[in-house]
């Protein structure tokens, strides 16, 4: 009715969001491009080249697509599964991946140091059974990071998988079996190319929360840096504010890039267009 | 002085298609009035002008002679029934109904009493404690209606009430609308896009057509005689013949098509030496076998029947004439044959005269 | 064939869970151990670890303050975002879809680089005390959760209850807070509550914005444990998950859980 009005419902967020959120990420990542008065890559040219940086930064990646891989290969089945599931134990499934996302990284975290160290769970078990004489080390290891990763964001994945598969038409799929389809080319055929907005969301969701994590790297990779370690360690630690607002915005612009690639992956793979 | 006038009314939205544009409308106090037309016409802008959602952009709305234009929906006091009822899913029926009169700080004794009266006037007694959702479709109609109606509205507007109910139901609700309307005596506006339900229940009906009524009479007078070509179509005329005026006498008119003559009387406006259509239903017109060196009369025409569908009851025949196809309705058993040669005599009473559309 | 692949799917799907669950039932266990490490199974039972959750004082002192940020924080995200929920459900305009975007956003943006932003342009920049900069951030982690959630719910009412309830007599304001408010407030529970658990939970966003005497209780759980190793943690993240579990609860009761296999 009055178009006037409902702006003013939507300015304070809006300038909540713009002044506290917006403009000092703007501002951070533009200081990133200013050294000694002048705007410069510099600095981006110095963290590039140099190999520590570079090391953490591919570990940082390499870590992520390992932990979104493991997570696709997980959650797809599991998702067909309980989306198949009649209500009642879809009902109870879902339930059981919400619980473990709303309790704290740190607690689920330290689940794994206790699971993982020295003189964890896992070393004791092996010991028992005479597989081993001396505890291996699983725990401040990248796979250690790994494990700790998919186990935050699996529950994303199999969430946002399932929330597309619930819509898909199962008849699409027994009319294909009823043309000769196998299982498992009708699954390929109809059920992946279905899912495939869930899976962007999900692996969106995996990809940009593992490589910004901080609690996960921070207990379970010991020394193994990454990225938001390496941030918290260059600005805190050692006071080097310039080096931590190149590494903000390379964390900041990969995030934007991820999100954009798979939005277009997305338009492409996507059945209706 | 009508109740309700609008004047120049301009209406557009995010202003830029004018939905309608310098529209005048004008209702007499206690009139049921209703406004039709097929989807996007302008019916329910309008509706939701005079109840104040929407806010002209130019023009003037005078209500008892009151510039209401710039009067807030809240300070109206219209009644509005929805199309989906709208009823508040939160509150129960009495709490439903107690609303309007809530928001005029009725006192509670009287909220208590006249909430009752009304759920008895639409017969819904002993409904107070239910809630929206254990009503079915029509009940909600009549809460909302009671709803409407309880804070004795100046004016009661209706939004397509009837269009989420069933037929039987539909036809059981008409006739409820219009008793409760004639027994309070409120003017009213309805809208809807079903011929027959708004020619069933209206004292005037507004065909609308791309934000212009174009005409506004009786539901008898447009039945019988509509104005334009567009109305024509509307209320059903099937048969659209060119015709030219050669003459106009005492109410009477010779016309002229493909060189035949034909008369037809005076309803419209019509000039001399103008074209116009000739409107005419098929269940109008007479249809008789074509006999060899007979005399035709007056107003008829020979032709040949092209094809023939059943409707149950009567034939609809379409007929090849030298004036075109036209279409004719006929109970005769046995049915004609295709290609039969018959003789249509169009009365003269019966053939309208409209503006080309 | 057909029964050999359900099996090895079901199979699947119980390893996965087992795999999300397990820990979490381990710390469980663990939290009742008697001895000074995580022994698994325990050699005994014990409730001292819960009673030295409240012999260190910090849990306590930093417990409070995240209540406080949570709770505060709740109310300032739950004023900017309704508003703007509402908004953005009932009304069409050209910018609707980048606003919304902006809104959810905080979604997306790294907390830790969240944080650190704050840090370098609030607190050093402009010397704004810690816990405003704390309680900010955590606003901003809390305001999508909000919009999303509420707008899910605008989603389901049908706006035109709005007009009748003005055609009635009530004017747009009143119409919102007796109209359109009452048949949301499930909707602000749940998304109250997410946001709650968000906040409550978070360590990124506050891992910058946190000094001396101003922590949250996951920072201080954060620091406890990279250098104590006993079941303090196990009984605290008990207690947690028994929390978590009732607020699960309300939210199946009012938003249902299935939102969030809808919401996206």
């Amino acid at each position: 009715m009055n178009k006037k009005y409902f702006y003013l419902l939507l300015l304070p967020c809006f300038l909540f969001l713009l002044i506290f959120m917006v403009i000092p990420i703007l501002v951070t990542t533009l200081s990133s491009f200013y050294l000694d008065g002048r705007i410069t890559l510099e600095g981006y040219r110095s963290f590039l080249t140099d190999h520590y940086f570079l090391n953490i930064l591919f570990r940082t990646l390499r870590i992520s697509l390992l932990t979104t891989t493991i997570c696709i290969i997980l959650g797809f089945p599991v998702a067909y599964y309980v989306s198949k599931l009649n209500v009642k134990l879809k009902f109870i499934f879902i339930a059981a991946a919400v619980f473990p996302l709303l309790i704290s990284p740190v607690v689920r975290s330290f689940s794994w140091m206790a699971i993982l160290g020295r003189e964890g769970i896992f070393n004791t078990l092996l010991k028992k059974i005479g597989i081993i004489n001396e505890p291996i080390q699983f725990l401040y290891t990248e796979l250690a990071i790994v494990i700790g990763l998919v186990h935050l964001f699996l529950p994303l994945m199999i969430i946002a998988l399932i929330g597309v598969m619930e819509n898909i038409d199962y008849d699409l799929v027994k009319a294909a079996q009823s043309l000769g389809a196998s299982r498992f080319t009708s699954f390929i055929k109809i059920v992946f190319p279905l899912s495939v907005p869930g899976l962007v969301v999900g692996s969106v969701l995996v990809f940009v929360g593992s490589l910004t994590a901080y609690t996960t790297p921070q207990l379970l990779g010991g020394s193994r840096r990454v990225m938001s370690t390496l941030l918290y360690q260059q600005s805190l630690t050692l006071n080097n504010w310039y080096t931590a607002s190149i590494i903000a915005t390379i964390m900041i612009v990969a995030t934007f890039i991820i999100i954009g690639i798979m939005n277009k992956i997305a338009q492409k793979l996507n059945p209706k267009g | 002085m009508s109740l309700i006038s609008l004047e120049d009314v301009t209406v557009a939205y995010d202003n830029k298609i004018n939905i309608l544009e310098k529209f005048n409308l004008n209702v007499e106090k206690g009139k049921l009035i209703s406004l039709l037309g097929p989807s996007g016409c302008g019916k329910t802008t309008t509706l939701r002008l005079i109840a104040g959602f929407l806010e002209a952009k130019a023009g003037k709305f005078t209500f008892k002679d009151k510039n209401y234009t710039n009067i807030p929906v809240y300070r109206r006091n219209f009644g509005f029934v929805f199309q989906n009822y709208a009823l508040f899913p939160h509150l129960n029926v009495f709490e439903n109904v107690a609303f309007g009169l809530k928001q005029r700080k009725v006192p509670k004794s009287e909220i208590r009493k006249r909430v009752p009266e009304m759920l008895e006037l639409v017969d819904l007694n002993g409904f107070e404690d239910r809630f929206v959702t254990e009503l079915s479709g029509g009940q909600r109609q009549r809460v909302a209606i009671a709803r409407a109606l309880v804070i004795n509205p100046d004016l009661l507007l209706f939004d397509e009430p009837l269009s989420n109910l069933d037929a039987n139901l539909r036809i059981a609700m008409r006739v409820e609308i219009r008793r409760i309307q004639q027994e309070l005596g409120i003017t009213s506006i309805y809208v809807s896009h079903d011929q027959e339900e708004c020619f069933s229940i209206s004292d005037e009906v507004a065909i609308m057509n791309k934000g212009v009524i174009e005409q506004l009479d009786s539901p008898s007078v447009i039945y019988k005689y509509p104005k334009t070509e567009f109305v024509a179509r509307f209320i059903g005329f099937t048969n659209f013949i060119d015709f030219e005026v050669e003459s106009s006498e005492n109410g009477k008119l010779l016309l002229n098509s493909n060189h035949s003559k034909f008369r037809a009387l005076k309803t419209n406006d019509v000039k001399v030496n103008k074209s116009y259509k000739g409107v005419i239903r098929p269940e109008s017109i007479k249809m008789k076998s074509y006999i060899e060196n007979e005399k035709q009369s007056e107003n008829s025409i020979k032709g040949s029947i092209k094809i023939s569908t059943f409707l149950g009851g009567l034939h609809q025949y379409v007929v090849n004439t030298e004036l075109g196809e036209i279409t004719v309705n006929s109970d005769r058993e046995p049915p004609y044959d295709a290609g039969e040669n018959v003789i249509l005599s169009l009365p003269e009473d019966k053939l309208v005269l409209v503006e080309k559309g | 064939m057909k029964n050999e692949r359900n099996y090895l799917l079901t199979l699947m799907t119980f390893l996965v869970y087992f795999f999300l669950l397990g820990p979490l039932l381990i710390i469980i266990v663990v939290s009742f151990g008697p001895d000074r490490y995580l022994a698994f199974p325990p050699n005994g039972f014990s409730l001292k670890w819960y009673s030295n959750i409240f012999e260190v004082s910090m849990f306590m002192t930093t417990f409070k303050i995240s209540i406080t940020i949570a709770l505060l924080g709740n109310f300032i995200a739950l004023l900017l975002g309704l508003p703007a929920a509402y908004a953005l459900s009932r009304y069409n305009f050209r910018f609707k879809n980048t606003l919304n975007a902006i809104f959810i956003s905080p979604i997306l943006i790294p907390g830790i680089v969240l944080g650190f932003t704050l840090l370098k342009f609030l607190i050093i920049s402009y010397n704004i005390p810690m816990f405003t900069g704390l309680l900010i951030g955590h606003i901003i982690l809390m305001i999508p959760y909000i919009v999303r959630v509420i707008s899910s719910s605008l989603a389901n009412l049908d706006f035109s209850i709005e007009e009748a309830a003005m055609s009635l007599g009530a004017n747009r304001f009143k119409t919102f807070f007796i109209i359109v408010l009452p048949n949301i407030h499930s909707g602000i529970i749940a998304g109250v509550l997410l946001s709650f658990l968000e906040s409550f939970n978070t360590v990124d966003v506050s891992l910058f914005l946190s000094g001396p005497g101003i922590s949250t209780l996951p920072i201080q759980m954060l620091n406890y444990v990279e250098y104590n190793f006993d079941p303090t943690i196990a009984a605290m993240s008990v207690l947690l998950m028994v929390f978590t579990v009732i607020f699960m609860f309300v939210i199946e009761r009012t938003l249902g859980l299935t939102f969030f296999t809808k919401s996206r």
